[in-house]
């Protein structure tokens, strides 16, 4: 497995301005949640609309085991599926976003 | 260069999602992704219990628990089967107890904008991340001159434990009996499941329906953003006619 990586060592870290991304539905309750939240804090985020976005819809279920979870936050490298706010605050925090 | 933790994980998770296009389906590849998603409920494990947020030791739910009940109930879904009353109609007067077995009626908020929010059932999925959503938006509805108001088939001893179990202050009212006859006026009742759609109404301060939403199926709650947009042209000064 390990000789299929690339022999010489490549930098795959971007430099998103906005490291906060929400994969959810526009009918999650939850999902309207999160990004509420998120408005109120006036942290910028990309929300990706898995219903119409295939690319992430295909992104949730690699990260997740195969299913459709939403929402799901990507803070930095810290992927939350279906968090609490708590969980999302601590999160936020721990990336330096709060 | 050196990276913090934080940028080492996310590091990680970029290298971790551009070699997911590179694998072919196969079991392996699910068994990856399966382990991905246990790191990450590991994780998050960790963190709750660094935060304190466990049972309160006694083998009793902690009341946290019992407002998440929801998340693991039988789901509820289906297709609408009602579309609900003509957005320029005048809103049909009613008066329900609320969970303190008061009397609130449509009229007693005439001079203000109304959301009325019908809901199947208190404890139960979509419902409770609903209600919640909009307790925790209560600046905003007040903002627009709105008043939130709950109503379902369900008693008003229920309604008074949900709410303080969520913390739901806005007002319930129980369409208890006879059952959903208030849902019937506004031609949202599911006569067969015995609770009403998911359905918004936004009623202007002269009583007339300015905005109307059931939902397609009873697990979807209605947009907010969408609320905000009707609220937000609700707050605009009509057009002016011969301009």
């Amino acid at each position: 497995m390990w000789n299929m990586l690339p022999q010489t060592p490549t930098r795959y870290r971007t430099t998103l301005q906005t490291p906060v991304v929400v994969f959810g539905t526009a009918w999650c309750a939850a999902s309207q949640m999160v990004r509420r939240y998120l408005d109120r804090l006036g942290i910028p985020y990309v929300y990706r609309d898995m219903e119409y976005d295939r690319d992430a819809a295909r992104r949730v279920q690699w990260w997740t085991g195969g299913y459709f979870s939403h929402p799901i936050v990507q803070v930095g490298g810290d992927i939350l599926v279906e968090p609490t706010l708590d969980e999302l605050q601590w999160t936020l925090a721990n990336n330096g976003l709060y | 260069m050196r990276l913090n933790p934080s940028e080492r994980l996310q590091e990680l998770e970029e290298k971790f999602n551009s070699l997911e296009a590179r694998l072919p389906d196969s079991p392996e590849k699910e068994a990856l992704s399966v382990l991905h998603a246990m790191f990450h409920e590991e994780r998050r494990t960790r963190i709750a219990s660094g935060n304190g947020a466990s049972s309160n030791g006694n083998g009793k739910m902690t009341l946290d628990q019992v407002a998440n009940l929801y998340k693991t109930a039988p789901k509820m879904e289906g297709a609408a089967e009602n579309t609900g009353l003509a957005v320029g109609t005048p809103a049909p007067d009613f008066t329900l107890p609320d969970a303190n077995n008061q009397p609130v009626s449509l009229r007693d908020f005439r001079g203000k904008n109304v959301v009325l929010v019908f809901y199947p059932l208190d404890w139960s999925p979509a419902c409770s991340d609903q209600l919640s959503l909009y307790q925790s938006e209560l600046d905003a509805f007040k903002k627009y001159d709105a008043q939130l108001i709950g109503i379902s088939v369900d008693s008003i001893y229920s309604h008074g434990a949900w709410a303080a179990v969520r913390g739901i202050t806005f007002p319930l009212l129980s369409d208890f009996h006879p059952k959903g006859w208030i849902a019937e006026l506004y031609n949202v009742m599911r006569r067969a499941d015995g609770f009403s759609e998911r359905a918004l109404y936004v009623i202007d301060r002269e009583g007339i329906i300015r905005y109307a939403h059931v939902s397609p199926q009873l697990h979807h709650v209605p947009d907010i953003y969408e609320l905000f947009r009707q609220l937000e042209a609700l707050a605009q000064p009509a057009p002016v006619e011969g301009r």
